[in-house]
């Protein structure tokens, strides 16, 4: 995570609750629809929708979730359906298949984490960049 | 308008704004005519907390959105059951915000 202040501008106190709002959004989300993947990106979804218009400080955070949850939610799409076929469809269990879920629950823990630092430093008006997926964000954030 | 009513209009109504709109609305009400004091009044501004309480409570059926006179999206609410419940949850984040930009909108519409 790239946690220095350079962002184009600093935002205000309502910028900065917004922005960190879409990450204690996604901690909720994740929390309450723990075993649907889906339930997260819907979540996101609706929330860039309604922010919009917002600033651009509000956009690129509302953004930097979506996409981690686009990402989150093919990594967990595919061990549901994985873990389904090793139960109900006679699947092997492969050493791919725990390393998979391993590898799965690694970096869920870590996205984790990372949301929950981020709404922190967000909330104080931090910009906070996530690796790969942030320099991402700034190509589909127009100012 | 007087400084003492400007004043008074923003003490009773400042947190139904953002708080980088409030010198703005200040430096505007300032210039305003007295005749439009009492259309000011009386545009039925919303509060904030009281939406999020409704939103809480009622976000469902989608009450919150209702009472902001959103009514397209308020029967989207309603008939998806506040779109499974995730939309409501999105709400309880976002109300605060859309009824303080809903309360400028109105007191843009009586300024300009």
């Amino acid at each position: 995570m790239n946690g220095k202040n350079n962002f184009l501008y600093a935002p205000n106190e309502d910028e900065s609750e917004k922005a960190s709002n879409s990450y204690i959004l996604s901690l909720i989300a994740l929390i309450t629809g723990f075993p649907i993947p889906l339930f997260n990106l819907v979540a996101a979804i609706i929330f860039y929708l309604g922010n919009k218009k917002g600033t651009y400080f509000v956009r690129w955070h509302c953004m930097q979730v979506l996409l981690a949850h686009v990402i989150t939610f093919v990594i967990n799409l595919i061990v549901v359906v994985w873990v389904l076929g090793v139960l109900f469809w006679n699947f092997n269990l492969t050493n791919n298949f725990i390393a998979f879920i391993i590898t799965a629950a690694v970096f869920n823990l870590i996205e984790f984490i990372a949301t929950i630092y981020t709404a922190i430093k967000t909330r104080k008006g931090l910009h906070i960049s996530w690796l790969v997926i942030g320099p991402l964000t700034d190509l589909f954030v127009k100012e | 308008m007087e400084q003492q009513k400007v004043d008074m209009f923003l003490m009773s109504y400042g947190k139904y704004f953002e708080g980088h709109q409030l010198m703005m609305l200040r430096d505007k009400l300032t210039t305003l005519d007295d005749s439009k004091f009492l259309q000011l009044q009386a545009a039925n501004l919303k509060d904030p907390t009281t939406l999020l309480i409704v939103s809480i409570i009622g976000g469902h059926f989608g009450i919150d959105r209702f009472l902001l006179g959103e009514v397209g999206l308020g029967i989207a609410k309603l008939l998806t059951c506040g779109g499974l419940g995730i939309w409501t949850m999105v709400d309880w984040f976002l109300i605060m915000g859309r009824t303080r930009e809903i309360n400028m909108q109105k007191v843009q519409s009586v300024l300009y």
